[in-house]
């Protein structure tokens, strides 16, 4: 699953990147065209599902070998590399730059 | 169309913890309504007056509130993590079953009623009967 589109929108679903991200912000991401970066997050494509789309960060970067992970303090509120292990580069689709909303927790992404 | 939905992300991004959390099973819910419906029964067949059976009765209120929150969040983890769109199909009433399970939870919780008790009981068994069907 890869958008169309340099800039596209996204929904956060879920906890796991907690408190980066609540669930139900909205982001807006840029497709990356180069290799991810260690600490920056990301939206990949689920190793175990290609049409869905995951919003992580990037524990370490190793030749093509991406680990991913959730920012939540407890473990048991993510799915991310500690489970299906590390991603490839392809499947690192976007970054997201922005939370437009809600509102109040507009800014820029880090 | 509005504004909201014309920003609105047609995409979504999932952080979620999606790990099977260990095995469903709806025994956790059936053992929470026994005891609901058992602490009914010390409730109201109590009537000493004395510091013993006023801690018994005490007690057996908070029992009976804690395991009838239990009930719910035992049955709400059914209902959202174990069943999927197919099992509605096949079950078109399991939504409601399971809300009007998860209202009877909540009315066991603010009364003493024999009666709420046992309906709690019953639905979690015609859940629990749902839930080994699927498993045939």
């Amino acid at each position: 699953m890869r958008p169309a589109t340099l800039l596209f929108r996204v929904a956060v679903a879920g906890a796991s990147m907690e408190p980066t991200f609540h669930d139900g912000d909205w982001l807006l991401v840029r497709q990356l065209r180069r290799p991810p970066r260690e600490g920056e997050v990301v939206i990949a494509t689920d190793p175990r599902e290609p049409e869905r789309l995951l919003v992580k960060r990037v524990r370490s970067v190793v030749g093509d070998q991406v680990t991913v992970q959730g920012d939540h303090a407890d473990p048991a509120e993510s799915t991310d590399s500690r489970q299906f292990g590390p991603i490839p580069g392809s499947a690192v689709v976007g970054r997201p730059l922005l939370r437009y909303a809600p509102l109040h927790r507009f800014g820029f992404v880090r | 169309m509005d504004l909201r939905s014309l920003i609105a992300p047609r995409l979504v991004a999932h952080a979620h913890c999606d790990i099977p959390c260990g095995i469903y099973d709806p025994t956790a819910a059936k053992i929470a309504a026994d005891t609901v419906a058992k602490m009914i029964e010390k409730i109201t067949g109590s009537t000493g007056v004395d510091e013993a059976s006023r801690n018994t009765f005490i007690r057996s209120v908070a029992v009976k509130e804690e395991h009838a929150q239990l009930c719910k969040k035992e049955l709400l983890i059914l209902w959202t993590d174990y069943f999927k769109p197919e099992h509605l199909e096949k079950y078109p009433k399991l939504h409601d079953t399971f809300w009007k399970a998860a209202k009877l939870c909540s009315k066991n919780k603010q009364s003493v009623d024999a009666k709420a008790a046992a309906d709690l009981q019953a639905a979690v068994k015609e859940i629990a009967d749902i839930f080994w069907a699927t498993k045939k």
